[in-house]
């Protein structure tokens, strides 16, 4: 019973995981930099629907959905305003890393200052019923939590494969330069990408909000599994992302069930430190691009 | 003048307030001008040097709470510690450049955070380690913060001149080497893997000092002093000081314990200070990755574009 409940948890927690492993790695796999501020965009997302549902009163499905498109357009401003203006400067891939690490504590410690370190939630009586699955409770909210994530896999998945923007971003990611003999504007690519990856945050944040709390380092929490899951299937791989979160979600779940308390915060970056070193690529990842090995 | 600022702002500006600025300068400048020698010198940027510095504290506290080790015993068993426990990250991360080297240090300083959280039998997990020793050295006890900013500075200006000598030798420039191109440098026979291990463990060690100072100073540690917040806050201080230029990280560590000092002579609430502070820290960060990426001193700009 116990055992069946905690691998539940762990698959709607993982789903979570995959889902903020996609943003990120859409993202590193066609910009090629580590877009620390995902964090912080996660965070927005979560505090963005909170703001339209609680202070502006909107009724939850206008603010949420108000709030994922809000998080696509910062995503956008991100890096319309702000990543491109590095790179036009020829900035190093650890330039941009340095400056999205200050960006991400700029907008983390705004959130602070302007909604106080409090801890909300989005579900203050809600949670949508529970029901048995298999020996086990899901609550609706872990419902709608696993069928957003599966759809937003498939949608992303199938864009990528079959529609024409997500041939022109693939193209990116795998050669910028023939990408750009071929007419493409990277610029737009990167715009475009940056807000689908930020949208898939923003979602991730309101998932985690209404699962859990809100709080202005949630997004750092979030990012960290997703940048592991990430990392563990293959950044670039949409099954890997996926499969790389649920793997993390099962693997905190064992730390909790088996592990003692000292290893359990930690057992995932062990993790994450022994795939670096036997396999960097990760389950289902190309090689690494030459400069980072 | 001392008494006039005092008078009129209010505040409390004496000679111990000094000392206490002093001591922090010259703990900070240790933990900055040790992660230049990785991050600056041999251009592996870091994000773990709090986990060093924890390191350092928390077998420096506890050698002086459980065995009343003399203090140089006990900082020689710090950097020994450090650097050994530095090799738990820096062999798996051997084959790993740029993006992916901070990766590997980000995860290794959280499983540090969570271990000093967790391992409550050895760390006392949250509750800290409380009533360390003031230090005993050549005979003398080391109690008011006058003498103790003294002992911080030598130690400051030995870790400093130890670490020049480093940077100037043959080893320093192969260092450099490897930060400019790691390939170049294996071509000409130089064992880059066996060195990079080698400097982790270096900076580590005297991440370690830093650590004995500052639990001796403070008499009292836990592990919110050393999270991920507290490494990127070493981290900013060399890339804003100026990596790979020594006095840069130097100064960076000056001007960024000084600047939260300065904020609270303007008089902020102190419910708000914390985050502005890091407000200010992120901007500068910002600015300086637009401006000047390497800083105000740095010789070293993070690389072209690939």
């Amino acid at each position: 019973m116990l055992e069946r409940q905690l691998l539940l948890n762990a698959v709607v927690a993982g789903s979570t995981y995959s889902l903020v492993a996609l943003g990120f790695s859409v993202i590193y796999s066609v910009c090629r930099f580590f877009h620390f501020t995902h964090a912080a965009v996660i965070t927005c997302g979560a505090y963005l629907a909170w703001t339209f549902i609680f202070l502006v009163g909107l009724p939850p499905a206008v603010g949420i959905v108000l709030a994922v498109l809000c998080t696509a357009l910062l995503g956008a401003i991100l890096y319309g305003c702000f990543y491109h203006f590095l790179m036009l400067r020829q900035a190093s891939p650890l330039v941009m890393l340095l400056a999205s690490l200050g960006m991400y504590t700029v907008i983390q410690n705004a959130i602070s200052l302007a909604y106080g370190d409090v801890y909300r939630t989005l579900s203050p009586n809600a949670s949508f019923g529970s029901y048995p699955i298999l020996g086990a409770r899901i609550t609706g909210v872990q419902v709608a939590t696993l069928t957003a994530n599966v759809l937003l896999y498939g949608a992303i998945g199938w864009a990528l494969a079959r529609t024409k923007p997500g041939r022109i971003a693939r193209a990116v990611a795998n050669d910028r330069e023939l990408a750009n003999t071929y007419g493409i504007d990277e610029r737009l690519v990167f715009l475009v990408v940056f807000a689908v990856g930020s949208l898939l945050a923003g979602v991730a944040g309101i998932l985690i909000a209404f699962d859990g709390s809100i709080n202005p380092t949630m997004g750092f929490d979030a990012l960290l599994m997703g940048v592991v899951a990430a990392i563990i299937g293959g950044v670039g791989s949409i099954p890997g992302s996926v499969a790389g979160g649920f793997f993390i979600g099962f693997i905190q779940a064992f730390g909790v069930w088996k592990l003692p308390t000292e290893w359990q915060g930690g057992i995932v970056f062990i993790v994450l430190l022994a795939f670096l070193v036997f396999r960097p690529n990760g389950f289902f990842g190309k090689p690494l691009p030459r400069h980072t090995v | 003048m001392a008494s006039l600022v005092s008078r009129y702002l209010g505040i409390r500006f004496d000679m111990d307030y000094a000392f206490h600025l002093i001591v922090l300068i010259s703990i900070y400048a240790i933990l900055a001008v040790s992660l230049d020698l990785l991050v600056g010198q041999t251009g592996l940027v870091s994000i773990s040097q709090a986990a060093f510095y924890a390191a350092g504290a928390y077998i420096g506290a506890i050698l002086a709470v459980g065995l009343r080790a003399p203090f140089l015993i006990e900082v020689l068993a710090a950097m020994l510690g450090a650097a050994l426990i530095s090799l738990l990250v820096s062999i798996p991360s051997i084959h790993l450049r740029g993006d992916y080297f901070f990766i590997a240090t980000f995860a290794f300083q959280l499983v540090v955070t969570s271990l000093l959280n967790n391992w409550v039998t050895v760390t006392r997990g949250p509750l800290g380690l409380a009533g360390i020793s003031p230090v005993i050295l050549f005979g003398v006890r080391i109690e008011s913060s006058g003498k103790f900013a003294i002992l911080a500075v030598a130690a400051t200006a030995i870790s400093y001149v130890i670490v020049w000598r480093v940077v100037r030798s043959p080893f320093g420039r192969v260092m450099r080497a490897i930060r400019e191109d790691e390939l170049f440098a294996q071509s000409l026979g130089k064992n880059t893997q066996g060195m990079k291990v080698i400097v982790v463990a270096l900076s580590a060690a005297f991440a370690a000092v830093g650590g004995c100072l500052y639990a001796h100073y403070m008499t009292y540690i836990d592990p919110t002093n050393f999270t991920f917040t507290e490494s990127l806050l070493i981290l900013s201080m060399v890339v804003i000081g100026g990596a790979g230029s020594l006095i840069g990280p130097f100064v960076g560590a000056g001007v960024l314990v000084l600047l939260p000092e300065v904020l609270r002579l303007i008089g902020l609430p102190s419910n708000t200070a914390a985050n502005i502070r890091q407000l200010f820290y992120g901007g500068l960060l910002v600015t300086l990755m637009f401006l000047r990426p390497r800083g105000f001193f740095g010789k070293y700009g993070f690389g072209r574009k690939t």
